[in-house]
């Protein structure tokens, strides 16, 4: 998701992106150590559990505010590459996990757990964003 | 859509990262442009235009009208 800054507006909102990414992965992860110790350890309840694991959820969400205000400040060139490159990983995930949840239910394929949705997805559009960068130049 | 942005910029002899900077936008995006890649908005082609201080027409032409006139 790397694009070349257009203005000073443009390089503090890359700056800013990049410190919000940093630090909405830092407590992702520091959600995703404490929720699992405390699942593991603490024995708790049933409504416990639903909210422990939904808390690595809130970090995740700081990652596309994140994300949110570094598109809003992009030009209109470097939002058309953004938008081709959702539209590949969105295709790439969508379609995927739907053919993959056919070979599941079917053709006796193991099953993955939906967690991985996310991680393909942001991989993806990564990948579809080198792709299309390089489509471009 | 083509464009005469590159002729203009380099009678004026401004590099790309000028002109991006004179439009508020990125490098890559008036590579673009000049490349035929990508066709700006309205607003920016005006903004193109203000700024070379010509009629949008006589930097933008659509494909059928250059080959027309060739």
């Amino acid at each position: 998701m790397v694009c070349e800054p257009s203005t000073e507006n443009a390089k503090q909102a890359r700056r800013r992106y990049t410190r919000g990414m940093a630090v909405a992965a830092a407590l992702y992860v520091g959600a995703v150590f404490g929720a699992v110790s405390a699942i593991r350890y603490l024995d708790p309840p049933q409504w416990a559990l639903v909210v422990l694991a939904l808390l690595p959820l809130a970090p995740a969400l700081l990652m596309l505010r994140a994300y949110m205000t570094f598109h809003a400040a992009l030009d209109e060139f470097q939002r058309r590459m953004q938008t081709e490159a959702l539209i590949i990983a969105t295709a790439f995930t969508v379609f995927g996990s739907f053919a993959y949840g056919f070979l599941e239910e079917w053709a006796n394929f193991p099953h993955l757990p939906l967690i991985w949705v996310f991680p393909v997805f942001s991989f993806t559009f990564g990948v579809a964003h080198v792709f299309v960068r390089m489509r471009y130049k | 859509m083509r464009n005469r942005l590159k002729v203009l910029r380099a009678e004026r002899n401004w590099s790309q990262a000028d002109l991006a900077e004179k439009l508020d936008v990125s490098r890559q995006s008036v590579n673009a442009i000049e490349t035929g890649k990508y066709d700006p908005s309205l607003p920016l082609a005006f903004k193109i235009a203000a700024i070379f201080a010509l009629p949008i027409e006589q930097i933008f032409s659509a494909d059928e009208a250059a080959q027309a006139a060739e």
